[in-house]
């Protein structure tokens, strides 16, 4: 393997990224409509909704890979083109199946050089998700599960300082579950930003620090559980009947608010 | 913060990874297993033609004893690899392409600030050295031709190999642009299809009506193919071919990218026309060209083109021939084609009320040629070189310079394709299912 040289400028720390205003329409169909978040530096942020929300949407807008109607891309105030967002965001897609016919272990090592991701990360990011075993096999030979994970290990070595992740419990058992969950604690603690999509909440509160919630293209709520809650009861409302009269769980709020 | 980055450049790591899907990719072996025969069948009929004509199994000797290995060998062995151009290379480069958009490989992939180009150019030269080994049984053939005796002309056979990658080259560059622009491969397959065809139908509208038609039907894969098979190199055309392929490429780049716009996208796609279409007619004037030809096919003889050089005074031809008439085929080619090139100022008219021609025999004027030079003109009507030539000098007042010396004489060879079967037919396939099958072991 070819010696790892030192680079710098994709530090994330203390930076605080705002999405404002995005809006993306298909034909008559508004998949957005002027949603604006703030992520917060280091953080795991949960984005909660209902199927056919705009989870995927808002991610693909925010990470460029969708044009967007209108809306932007901002770190500490400062707005960010296409070329720097290139440079800030990683997105990993859910339901992808990349270069099949190729190992993991070669896929892992692609990552790093052609992303230039952290070399030395590479055999902690494979222990935390249970990879060693895999290594070997073509990416298009393992289960739902399994290439998860190796998807997820595939985002974890790239240096975005932004990492969005659509749906990473997805196809995972409860095992898996707690082992990805906990990896990407882990990865959070180092300084990175999390951004995962979650559509089971259960999920979502096992690994999350703030949640914002999404309905029909709409932000319905931002925020810590604590936070949510206190404005779930103050909404609180005849028109949910499914609600809970007194919000105490994320379930509760997601019920209340979406 | 810090982060670690491998030394290898990631546009490196990009040619391993396509080098690696070409291999992975079960189009790619299917081209090499078929391409082997292909070749084998065209040659061994060619050599087989060849070595009757020199004489061999009782056949008159000295009927082809002027014969050329370029027209009699390496035009019909290399006509394998134009019809692997035409039907097997563009789906190996439409998995290629398309392949990543299916996979999902390249949503990731385009997250890293590369230009779409750089990406496209990494993909067309991982295929451009697919084909160089798909190409292997052509070097087969040439070994097998040297090993029988046969005369090799470098300078003519580098032409027809040059021809043919620049043929790979136009395919690559509309198969990848075809792939970017469609959503799934088959609807690429069948608009790359539908346009070699485009390019067929062309040729022969042109063949039927010629002017505008056989001016642009002069720059299609086919055209361009036929004229390198016969040792010319023009430099309109090979600057024509480099236009199309790098519109081909952007194309397939502008289309690549994600985030982008459709409108936007489309009018960078129509901007790249633009600039390309600009760039095909300017290169329409450029003249130069060279005949790399041993039996120099594509010219008239040295003296003659220096007799013709020293006319300085635009020649106007007009002929009174139909479209589909022989005669007007063989003043083109035999005549017509080698001036052009010597004298640039020529202008060509054709005179006819019906493409066939067949009801203006009984016209007087039928089959007259024109020639008007300097205020003097004179008919004749005579489609030979020779008879076209001799007007040319009477007019212009010239002595016809005396015969060359050095007349190709040809290398006939009356050897048959012995070994070529086995190796074509056995050897090669073999090859490449046991390198499949290797590789596939690898993988697992």
């Amino acid at each position: 393997m070819a010696e790892p040289v030192v680079c710098p400028g994709t530090s994330a720390t203390g930076s605080r990224v705002t999405v404002d205003h995005v809006t993306k329409s298909y034909g008559r169909l508004a998949a957005l409509s002027d949603v604006s978040l703030s992520i917060r530096a280091g953080e795991v942020l949960g984005l909660i909704g209902p199927n056919g929300a705009g989870k995927t949407t808002l991610f693909e807008c925010v990470a460029g890979v969708l044009p967007s109607d209108a809306g932007t891309l901002s770190i500490d105030g400062r707005t960010i083109g296409a070329k720097e967002r290139a440079s800030f965001v990683f997105y990993m897609p859910d339901g992808i199946a990349p270069w099949p016919s190729q190992p993991v272990s070669w896929a892992l090592d692609f990552t790093i050089g052609f992303f230039g991701g952290a070399a030395e990360r590479r055999d902690e990011v494979v222990t935390q998700l249970g990879l060693e075993p895999l290594l070997a096999s073509p990416l298009g030979t393992l289960s739902k599960g399994q290439r998860k994970r190796a998807i997820l290990a595939i985002g974890m070595l790239t240096p975005h300082p932004l990492f969005l992740v659509d749906e990473p419990f997805d196809g995972l058992d409860l095992r898996q579950t707690r082992e990805v969950a906990s990896a990407i604690r882990a990865h959070a603690a180092r300084g990175r930003t999390v951004f995962l999509s979650i559509h089971q909440i259960s999920d979502a509160a096992r690994v999350c620090d703030r949640f914002v919630l999404i309905s029909g293209g709409r932000a319905c709520g931002e925020g810590t559980l604590d936070e949510l809650i206190a404005r779930a009861r103050v909404s609180a409302a005849p028109s949910h009947p499914s609600a809970s009269s007194s919000p105490s769980t994320l379930e509760d709020v997601v019920l209340a608010l979406t | 913060m810090w982060c670690l980055r491998l030394r290898k450049a990631p546009f490196a790591w990009l040619l391993e990874k396509e080098w690696r899907e070409l291999l992975a990719s079960r189009a790619w072996w299917v081209m090499l297993a078929l391409i082997g025969p292909l070749v084998g069948v065209s040659f061994i009929s060619a050599v087989r033609t060849y070595a009757e004509l020199s004489g061999y199994g009782g056949t008159a000797e000295g009927v082809g004893e002027a014969f050329s290995p370029l027209v009699g060998v390496w035009a019909p062995t290399f006509s394998a690899c134009e019809l692997a151009a035409a039907f097997l290379l563009p789906f190996v480069a439409i998995r290629v392409v398309a392949g990543d958009r299916q996979s999902g490989a390249l949503k990731l992939e385009l997250q890293q600030p590369m230009p779409a180009f750089a990406r496209i150019a990494a993909k067309a030269l991982v295929l451009m050295a697919g084909w160089t080994i798909a190409s292997a049984p052509t070097l087969l053939a040439v070994v097998l031709w040297r090993s029988y005796g046969g005369s090799i002309y470098p300078p003519e056979l580098m032409v027809v190999i040059l021809g043919h990658f620049l043929n790979a080259g136009l395919t690559i560059a509309l198969a990848s642009a075809a792939a970017s622009l469609t959503d799934h491969p088959s609807t690429a397959a069948i608009v790359t299809l539908s346009v070699t065809v485009g390019t067929w139908i062309l040729n022969f509208i042109a063949a039927v009506h010629g002017g505008v038609w056989e001016r642009a039907a002069g720059y299609t894969p086919t055209a361009i193919v036929a004229e390198f098979q016969h040792g010319l190199v023009r430099l309109d055309v090979l600057l024509t071919a480099a236009a199309l392929v790098t519109l081909g490429l952007a194309v397939a780049a502008i289309w690549m990218r994600l985030g982008v716009g459709v409108r936007r996208r489309t009018s960078e796609s129509i901007t790249a026309m633009a600039l390309a279409a600009a760039a095909i007619v300017a290169c329409t004037f450029v003249t130069a060209t060279h005949d790399f030809s041993e039996n120099r096919m594509n010219s008239f003889s040295e003296p003659d083109q220096e007799a013709l050089e020293r006319i300085r005074q635009p020649l106007r031809i007009e002929a009174h021939l139909a479209a589909e008439d022989p005669r007007r085929v063989d003043l083109e080619r035999q005549a017509l084609s080698k001036l052009r090139r010597v004298m640039p100022r020529l202008q060509v008219q054709y005179v006819a009320n019906t493409t066939t021609g067949l009801f203006e025999q009984t016209s007087q004027h039928n089959g007259e040629i024109w020639y008007e030079l300097g205020g003097r003109r004179a008919m004749s009507r005579m489609t030979t070189a020779e008879g076209v030539l001799e007007t040319i000098y009477s007019l212009a007042g010239v002595t016809p310079p005396q015969e060359s010396e050095g007349i190709f004489r040809g290398h006939p060879l009356a050897v048959p394709p012995r070994r070529a079967a086995a190796v074509f037919y056995g050897i090669w396939p073999a090859l490449i299912v046991a390198g499949a099958v290797f590789h596939r072991r690898r993988q697992a």
